[in-house]
């Protein structure tokens, strides 16, 4: 635990949490893969997958209520792999708020510093404290089972701030509120944390959540973390056909990689559709491809038009500010793809329309992928 | 009268689905149990005719009959009884339960789900008489003991008031690691990890949360051990041979021995009312330590 031995400048350059090679399986069956990730001080970091994909497995192991099969963890200089839960300084935000039911709301945020042995009187006023930053100060002396879910969430967060914890966890917090009282909560969050400048790890499943919250997020599948990056790289620039799929619409198409003369071109469908060359380089990808194009990147022409890939359109749904077209399309992967039309153009079902991709920023991904 | 029920029915139907169906059985149970308890209170108040079956007219000598030492000395030692039974069955009862609720290995929980839910279908007359072979002069536990040389003499285990109490932990015990069993495992998992994340150790953790969480079933458990107990005959008689006097050999001696049927149903009636009186101060008493516990 000392650091004696390190530079002063070592010691500061560790980050928040490292995660050096840590693996996880329950009997037979891999429930985290090999996985290693550094959080910054401060930094907001968020796990994004699937059910069953492993995150709250990681989230255990960093909490310490799993043991690692094999790697090491590190809390700041120290190596915790082998600390128990109690001594790792770590708080916890669960979805079900686990407030200690026989407890009132300042006994529950009280807890953490009566086992630090805080005195009385510093303990109170950091409690009022706490209290005080998620709005509950006229609370303190109510039980848990007399608020409602979002207040309970916030004992459950002052409770987890009140020992200033190395780490927030919270693990998929908001997901048992309603969707305007989640939206508040997470502008809340997001507030007290960038308030405080807390390391915080955030498991969710839901995209927004994700991408509207963090610093990075780091998408997980079967137990693998796939793409760590900000929440616009995992947008526009993701690493895989996984990546591309689970964050955000997407639309697949069928595509061949066809270069002549320094320029790239693809073949969707019999159409030939120019691409930017900033796009990776072809010569890394197998000729059969799978573009994936945004609904924001794919336009409506006329059926005629010679680089417009031809569709129909089988769903119309007003959505108030847009209408969103589900066409089908043959050198569409699902054989269906979304856009949304801003213009509201009143299309009708069975109406052929040619889908004109953008030029820049579409993403190409090997064709053997797996699709999230 | 079809559209009443009918309307009882839809009525009950839109919150409660069959509740009024579910009820019904449970009313008559409840008016048979009242008619029963109220034949006993007016046999209680009627004279003893000796010699006679049928009972003489109102008196209240039956209670005052009670207040006798041989009376009062079983009281006691139903009391002693079912207190060294509901203390020992529940701290015997309550490792085996966490055991049960949170060991790891399956063969464990399993191991200690069935070794403590068997001698339930075994019946007190059954269990009573393995004790009696346990427990007597030359019974394994005397054997045992004399063989090993921790005693010189064989220990009188039959028709003592320790020899009763060993034999009803026994039988009181399976419904006690049921009852907390399931108090435990209705306790949130993530409570526990929530407190350890505070900074709180395994120890800490039990006695703040486990505990307090686990002790309205605690309380019922021990309750039931208590009344179990109490009402328990076979074993107070079979083991007991009549040198261990507890109300309810008592009753039988009393009602089916002299045929005093009045004095029998006072005596039973005294007895319902000294457990609902033990248990009531029980569970008051409880309380009140959990409201300690909270602050
Ligand atoms: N105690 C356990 N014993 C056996 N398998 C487990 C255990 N805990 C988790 N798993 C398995 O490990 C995998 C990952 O589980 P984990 O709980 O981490 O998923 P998750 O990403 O948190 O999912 P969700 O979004 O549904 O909460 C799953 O396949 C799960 O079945
Ligand atoms: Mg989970």
């Amino acid at each position: 635990m000392s650091s004696d031995h390190q530079s002063s400048e070592n010691v500061s350059a560790r980050p928040a949490v490292q995660i050096d090679g840590v693996t996880k399986s329950f009997g037979n069956t891999p429930a985290l893969e090999p996985c290693w990730m550094k959080i910054k001080r401060g930094e907001f970091l968020t796990l994004l997958g699937p059910s069953g994909c492993g995150k709250t497995t990681l989230l255990n192991l960093i909490a310490g209520f799993l043991e690692a099969d094999n790697g090491e963890l590190f809390l700041g200089e120290d190596l915790v792999t082998q600390v128990p839960p109690h001594k790792r300084e770590i708080g916890i935000v669960f979805q079900n708020y686990a407030l200690f039911p026989h407890k009132t709301v300042a006994q529950n945020v009280e807890y953490g510093l009566r086992t630090r042995g805080v005195p009385k009187e510093e303990s109170r006023a950091r409690v009022k404290e706490a209290l005080s930053l998620v709005k509950l100060e006229n609370f303190a002396d109510r039980k848990p089972r007399q608020m409602s879910g979002g207040q309970q969430q916030r004992v459950a967060l002052a409770r987890a701030l009140v020992i200033r914890p190395r780490v927030l966890l919270l693990d998929e917090p908001f997901s048992a509120l309603d969707r305007n009282l989640r939206v508040s909560m997470q502008i809340e969050l997001k507030e007290i944390q960038t308030k405080l400048g807390l390391t915080t790890i955030f498991v969710t499943h839901d995209q927004n959540e994700a991408l509207s919250m963090s610093d990075r997020i780091a998408v997980m599948s079967r137990g693998r973390v796939r793409h760590v990056g900000s929440p616009q790289e995992i947008y526009e620039h993701p690493k895989d056909l996984f990546v591309a799929t689970f964050v955000g619409d997407t639309n697949l198409f069928r595509a061949r990689i066809e270069s002549s003369e320094g320029r790239t071109r693809l073949d969707i469908g019999g159409r030939k559709v120019e691409i930017s060359s900033e796009q990776k380089e072809p010569r890394d990808l197998p000729s059969a491809v799978i573009v994936a194009a945004r609904p924001e990147q794919c336009s409506l022409t006329s059926v005629e038009s010679p680089d417009a890939i031809p569709a129909t359109v089988a769903v119309v749904v007003y959505q108030g500010s847009y209408v969103e077209l589900y066409l089908e399309c043959e050198a569409a992967v699902h054989g269906r793809i979304m856009m949304r039309d801003v213009s509201k153009s009143f299309f009708h079902i069975g109406d052929k329309v040619g889908i004109r991709l953008a030029t820049k920023g579409l993403n190409i991904f090997g064709s053997e992928q797996e699709i999230g | 009268m079809w559209w009443s029920v009918d309307l009882f029915v839809v009525k009950t139907m839109s919150k409660r689905p069959f509740l009024g169906l579910f009820a019904s059985p449970a009313t008559l149970v409840a008016i048979s149990i009242v008619a029963a308890l109220l034949a006993i209170f007016q046999y209680s108040l009627r004279a003893y005719v000796p010699g006679s079956l049928r009972p003489g007219g109102f008196t209240i000598e039956n209670f005052a009959v009670l207040w006798k030492p041989m009376f009062r000395k079983a009281f006691l030692t139903t009391f002693l009884l079912c207190f060294w039974t509901a203390l020992l069955t529940l701290l015997a009862g309550f490792p085996l339960a966490y055991a049960m609720v949170r060991s790891k290995s399956s063969l464990v929980r399993g191991g200690i789900l069935i070794t403590s839910l068997t001698p339930m279908f075994l019946g007190e007359v059954i269990r009573t008489y393995s004790w009696m072979i346990v427990l007597g002069k030359q019974g394994i536990i005397n054997v045992c003991l004399l063989r090993l040389g921790v005693i010189s003499e064989p220990i009188s285990l039959m028709f003592t008031t320790t020899g009763v109490v060993i034999a009803l932990v026994h039988f009181t015990l399976p419904i006690v690691i049921i009852m907390i069993a399931a108090a435990l495992s209705h306790i949130d998992w993530n409570l526990e990890k929530a407190a350890a994340s505070l900074g709180a150790g395994r120890v800490r953790i039990f006695f703040t949360v486990t505990l307090p969480l686990a002790t309205p079933g605690l309380v019922a458990a021990t309750s039931t051990a208590f009344s179990w107990t109490f009402s328990a005959f076979a074993t107070p008689q079979m083991i007991g041979g009549g040198k261990v006097q507890t109300i309810s050999t008592l009753v039988y001696q009393v009602g089916f021995s002299s045929f005093n049927m009045p004095l029998a149903a006072s005596l039973s009636l005294a007895g319902l009312l000294f457990t609902i009186a033990v248990l009531t101060l029980f569970n008051v008493g409880m309380r009140k330590i959990e409201k300690l516990g909270d602050c």
